[in-house]
């Protein structure tokens, strides 16, 4: 089994504070991944470490490959357009998005906007959040990579958009590539994750299949999620 | 498609095509949806559906066919033997559980008998 991710040993400090430390985590490819732990816990930071577009001590290696400058062309990641003017139109980001990553697949792009119903000649700034949202998750997707990063996309959207959100995913993840979607809510996401990782004092604090977990301890993976901060399950 | 969240997803997916194969919504020989089309319709991960019909052709009801898809078992048979099972396991569970407060296999019996009578009389 091919490994998509491997950090080993992992740490960041941020103004001597540490945001994470003793990080180790391996991901197999095509597999999706619930990344869940409370707000401020580290996800988005672990994620922009990943990326390279942060740096800390410890070796991050994407699809074997340990240097941080390189992982921008294995990775997409959910950024979430603050770069642009709120003038932008949707159809000009994707403009950028193919100049910048040769991976970006038009095609792939054009079938996501008309699944998630997007209209393209809209601005910025006439995005309601589940549009914004939608607009994101057409670009990330639309990259052709082995490793997705999924930021919160779920985060205060309608349960409509979350359905399509969700459905998009399905469809469009390719085979082979891994895809880690961050939650501070799991319940919804549960039944497509693979594996969950709970990041919990300042590390990895547990990494299990979903479905290992519903059979070992008979409970879903919400409940699961919140016995690890009332202390009452044994993880490894 | 809502799933319990307790259960494992696979063994709900079995479960949701066993009993579209007893019910007869899937006939034998059919030919099942794609993986990913299955994926989408439950919304599940298509790795999860793998592993749910990869159970299923190691039991012998889903047969795959190279470059074709998956096909319900033709043996018909093989679905009824599958029927027995899942009714086997129900009445257990129901067994037992009416067991374990103290009822007499004649009382539960009767009052298996009763529900369905009364259940009878509701419908009409």
């Amino acid at each position: 089994m091919t490994n998509v991710l491997a950090i080993d040993q992992l740490g960041y400090k941020h103004n001597f504070k540490t945001i994470l430390h003793d990080v180790d985590l391996t991901l197999e490819a095509g597999k999706i991944v619930g990344l869940l732990g409370e707000n401020g816990a580290g996800k988005t930071t672990l994620m922009r470490l990943i990326t390279g577009s942060a740096k800390g001590t410890g070796t991050i290696a994407v699809c074997g490959d340990t240097q941080a400058a390189h992982h921008r062309s294995h990775v997409s990641f959910t950024e979430q357009l603050r770069g642009f003017t709120a003038n932008t139109r949707v159809d000009r980001v994707a403009d950028f998005y193919r100049t910048v990553y040769p991976d970006f697949d038009g095609a792939r792009f054009e079938e996501l906007v008309t699944f998630l119903q997007i209209d393209t000649s809209l601005k910025l700034a006439a995005l309601s959040k589940g549009m914004k949202e939608k607009v994101i998750i057409a670009l990330t997707l639309a990259r052709q990579v082995n490793l997705y990063l999924l930021d919160e996309p779920f985060s205060g959207i309608d349960s409509m958009s979350r359905k399509r959100i969700i459905s998009s995913i399905i469809k469009w993840k390719p085979d082979d590539a891994t895809m880690v979607i961050s939650d501070h809510y799991v319940s919804e996401i549960a039944p497509i994750l693979d594996e969950i990782v709970v990041v919990k004092d300042q590390t990895v604090y547990a990494h299990k299949e979903s479905d290992a977990v519903r059979e070992e301890f008979g409970m879903g993976i919400e409940a699961y999620y919140e016995s690890l901060y009332e202390g009452s399950v044994q993880h490894d | 498609m809502q799933f319990d969240d307790k259960v494992p997803i696979y063994i709900q997916i079995k479960n949701v095509l066993y009993q579209e194969m007893i019910t007869g919504q899937l006939a034998p020989g059919a030919k099942l949806p794609a993986v990913r089309q299955l994926a989408v319709d439950l919304t599940v991960n298509v790795n999860t559906v793998q592993r749910a019909l990869g159970e299923m052709m190691t039991a012998g009801i889903v047969t795959s066919q190279r470059g074709k898809g998956n096909f319900v078992t033709l043996e018909a048979s093989r679905i009824t033997q599958l029927k027995e099972q899942l009714v086997m396991t129900q009445v257990e569970q129901a067994y037992e559980q009416l067991h374990a407060l103290n009822l007499t296999d004649e009382e539960i019996m009767a009052s298996l008998k009763q529900y369905i009578a009364q259940r009878g009389q509701q419908d009409d």
